[in-house]
C-alpha cells in the first residue's frame, strides 16, 4: 500500500514539474510578454523595459526560471500584474469557495448516480432503465454553458425564485447560511445534471455486472431477501469503479467548473483563471495551473486508496 | 481527450430487423431500424453541416446590418428567430456563426487527428525508452483538462482562425494519441506484422500497410467522437471570449452576449446557439456509437 502510493506520488511530481516547466517557458516565450498587457499597446519602449526590470522580466530565461522555482519552493507564487497583490494571498479566499462549491457538488451528484445506477442496474433491459438511458445520452451531450445559461433563465428570470449570480447577497448587512446556499443551487444543479450522466451510467453498469454474479444467486439460493443482497454486497462492490470514475472525472469536474462559475459570476478559481486569461495575469494563470494540476493527481491519488479501503485486493496489483 | 467518459447508446433498443422482410420498403426499413443510432447521426450530422455551410446561400440576409426600431424582438415574420439587442437579424447571425464554427473546428479535428495518430504510432514503434519518454510527455498533457489548457495557452497568442485551428488542434490530441499507441503495442506482436518484419518490411511500411489498416474502425470512431469535441471546446472558448473574436460571431459568443442581457428574457437569443452546439455534440456520439455498433463485432 504505502508502496503503490509513494511510486504513484513520484510519478505524478514527474508529471507536474514537466507541465510546470512548458507552461513557464510557453509564457515566457510569446512575443511582446506580459508588459504590453498591462501598460496596453501603446505602452513605449521605455516604460515597457522598466516595468519589465521591475517585475524581473529582463534577467536571462534560465534564471527567471531558478528564480521562480525557488520562490515556489518558498511557497511564494509571484505577484498578480493587474491587481498587484500577492498571488497566493489572493487566491486562498477564492480557493475556498471553489472547494465549497465542488464538496457540494460531488456529494449531490454521487448520491444521485448511486440511487439512478442502482435503478438502473437492477431494472436492466427494461423500462425504467430504458429511460434513464436515454436521458444519460442526451445530458452528456449538452455543453455546461447552456445548461447554465437554460437554468438561468427558468429559475431566475422566468420563476425568479433563484440568484443567477455572485455568491451572497451582498446587501444584506451580514451574509446568512440561507442566502450562500440560494446562490449555490444553480452552480451546484448545472454541475451535477452534466456529472451524474456519465457518472449514473457506469455504476449501472457495474451494479448490472455484480449482479449477475455466483455470488449473489448463492445467496438468493440461500434464501438472502433481495434488498439484503443489493445493499449488502452488490452496493461495496460496484462502488470500486465509481471511485476510480469519480477520481478521474474530477479535471472534467474542473472544466464544467471554469464555465459555470463564469456564468454565474461564482468567485472561484475557474472564474479567477477566466478572468486573468482575459487580461493576461500570467502569474495567477500559472498557479491556476499548478494547483489544477495537483488537485487531479491528487483525485486520482485519493481514489486509488479510497478503493483500496473497499476492497484489499485493489493495493496489491 | 478530455471528454473520454462516453455514454455507451442504447444498443438494447435496436430492433433486429426480421429475416422475413420481403417487400423492398420493409427491407429497408429493417436495415434503418437495425442502424437507428447510426442514422440518427448521419441525419442530425447532415444537418449541422448544412446549417454552417450551404445555408448561407440560401438566405441572404446581412448578419450585421443594424434595425434598431427592431432590437430585441421575438421571433416574427419579417425576423424568423427574432433580433439582437442592436436589432440584427438572429437566423443570419446563427447562419453566419455556424460558418465561423465549423471552419474552424473541422480543420482543428483533423489536425488533431493526424497528429495524434503520428505521435501514437511513432511512440508505439520505437525503442522502449523513446516510448516512454513519449509516454510521459503524454501524461504531463493528459493531466490538466484540455479546457484549462486551451484556456491558458488562448490567451497567449492572437486569435484568429489560424491561430484557433492550430491551437484546438495541438492540444487536443493525447487521448487518440494514446489509444494508438497502445493498439500499436497490441498489434505488434501478432503474426501477421512478425511475418511481415521478417520478410524484410520496415516499420513505416508496416504502420501504413498493416497497422493503420487493422486499427481504421477504431480511428474512424474516435475520430468522428474528436469532430464533436472539437466543435464544444470552440464553443466553448468563445463563449468565454477566448475563441472566435468580435465583430465576427458564432454559437459560443451569441450565446454569451445573450446571457448578458438574459434579464430581459431573450429565450430566443439562448435556445438556438445552445441548442446548434448540443446537436453538434449528440450528432458525433451518435455517428461514432453507431459505427461502433457495426464494427463492434468484427473484432
Amino acid at each position: 500500500m504505502i508502496k503503490m502510493v509513494t511510486t504513484r506520488l513520484a510519478s505524478s511530481t514527474l508529471t507536474i514539474f514537466i507541465l510546470v516547466t512548458m507552461v513557464f517557458f510557453m509564457v515566457h516565450l510569446t512575443p511582446g510578454g506580459p508588459a504590453y498587457s498591462i501598460l496596453g499597446q501603446k505602452a513605449t519602449a521605455a516604460s515597457v523595459a522598466n516595468l519589465n526590470a521591475r517585475l524581473g522580466l529582463d534577467q536571462p530565461l534560465l534564471k527567471q526560471y531558478g528564480i521562480w522555482w525557488w520562490h515556489l519552493a518558498q511557497g511564494q507564487l509571484g505577484y498578480s500584474y493587474l491587481l498587484n497583490r500577492p498571488v497566493g494571498q489572493l487566491l486562498w479566499q477564492y480557493e475556498l469557495n471553489t472547494l465549497v462549491f465542488y464538496t457540494v457538488s460531488i456529494v449531490v451528484s454521487t448520491v444521485l448516480s448511486i440511487l439512478l445506477g442502482l435503478v438502473q442496474g437492477v431494472y436492466f433491459g427494461r423500462w425504467p432503465a430504458k429511460i434513464i438511458g436515454g436521458l444519460q445520452l442526451g445530458f452528456y451531450a449538452l455543453p455546461a454553458f447552456f445548461v447554465a445559461a437554460m437554468l438561468v433563465l427558468w429559475f431566475s428570470v422566468d420563476l425568479p425564485w433563484l440568484p443567477a449570480s455572485g455568491i451572497t447577497n451582498l446587501r444584506l448587512p451580514s451574509p446568512t447560511i440561507a442566502s450562500y446556499a440560494a446562490h449555490l443551487v444553480l452552480p451546484v444543479t448545472t454541475i451535477t445534471l452534466l456529472t451524474v450522466s456519465s457518472l449514473s451510467r457506469y455504476f449501472g453498469e457495474a451494479v448490472h455486472e455484480e449482479l449477475a454474479k455466483d455470488y449473489v444467486r448463492t445467496a438468493r439460493a440461500k434464501g438472502v431477501s433481495f434488498p439484503a443482497i443489493l445493499f449488502g454486497h452488490v452496493l461495496r462492490n460496484a462502488l470500486r469503479p465509481l471511485v476510480t470514475i469519480l477520481g478521474l472525472s474530477f479535471p472534467y469536474i474542473f472544466t464544467g467548473g471554469v464555465i459555470v462559475e463564469s456564468v454565474f459570476n461564482y468567485p472561484g478559481l475557474g472564474w479567477l483563471m477566466w478572468r486573468s486569461a482575459l487580461s493576461q495575469d500570467y502569474p495567477i494563470l500559472i498557479a491556476i495551473v499548478l494547483i489544477i494540476g495537483i488537485l487531479t493527481v491528487l483525485g486520482n491519488l485519493l481514489a486509488d486508496l479510497v478503493n483500496g479501503l473497499l476492497d484489499p485486493r485493489a493495493s496489491y496489483e | 481527450m478530455a471528454f473520454s467518459t462516453r455514454v455507451p447508446a442504447m444498443s438494447e433498443q435496436i430492433a433486429t430487423a426480421g429475416g422475413m422482410a420481403a417487400a423492398p420498403f420493409a427491407r429497408w426499413l429493417g436495415w434503418i431500424s437495425q442502424r437507428s443510432t447510426l442514422v440518427t447521426g448521419l441525419v442530425i450530422s447532415g444537418l449541422i453541416l448544412f446549417i454552417g455551410f450551404a445555408a448561407p446561400f440560401l438566405y441572404h440576409v446581412d448578419p450585421y446590418a443594424i434595425h434598431p426600431a427592431h432590437a430585441l424582438e421575438a421571433p416574427s415574420w419579417a425576423f424568423p428567430f427574432g433580433t439582437d439587442e442592436l436589432g440584427r437579424d438572429e437566423l443570419a447571425l446563427l447562419l453566419s456563426g455556424g460558418f465561423a464554427t465549423l471552419v474552424v473546428a473541422l480543420p482543428a479535428a483533423i489536425l488533431a487527428f493526424v497528429v495524434g495518430v503520428t505521435y501514437g504510432l511513432a511512440s508505439g514503434l520505437a525503442p522502449a525508452w523513446v516510448d516512454r519518454l513519449m509516454m510521459r510527455l503524454l501524461d504531463a498533457v493528459l493531466a490538466l483538462p484540455s479546457l484549462i489548457i486551451l484556456i491558458f495557452f488562448a490567451s497567449l497568442v492572437t486569435l484568429n482562425n489560424t491561430s484557433l485551428i492550430l491551437l484546438l488542434g495541438f492540444i487536443s490530441w493525447p487521448g487518440l494519441a494514446r489509444l494508438v499507441r497502445n493498439e500499436t503495442l497490441a498489434q505488434r506482436g501478432r503474426d501477421f506484422v512478425l511475418a511481415a518484419e521478417q520478410m524484410g518490411a520496415g516499420r513505416v511500411y508496416v504502420a501504413r500497410v498493416h497497422l493503420l489498416r487493422v486499427m481504421a474502425p477504431v480511428l474512424v470512431v474516435n475520430g468522428t467522437f474528436m469532430v464533436g469535441d472539437s466543435v464544444f471546446a470552440l464553443s466553448a472558448l468563445s463563449f468565454l471570449g477566448l475563441g472566435v473574436q468580435p465583430p465576427q460571431v458564432s454559437w459560443g459568443s451569441l450565446l454569451e452576449s445573450a446571457l448578458d442581457i438574459i434579464a430581459l428574457d431573450p429565450w430566443w437569443l439562448i435556445l438556438p446557439p445552445g441548442l446548434l452546439v448540443f446537436g453538434s455534440l449528440l450528432a458525433a456520439s451518435l455517428t461514432g456509437q453507431g459505427l461502433l455498433q457495426r464494427w463492434g463485432n468484427n473484432r
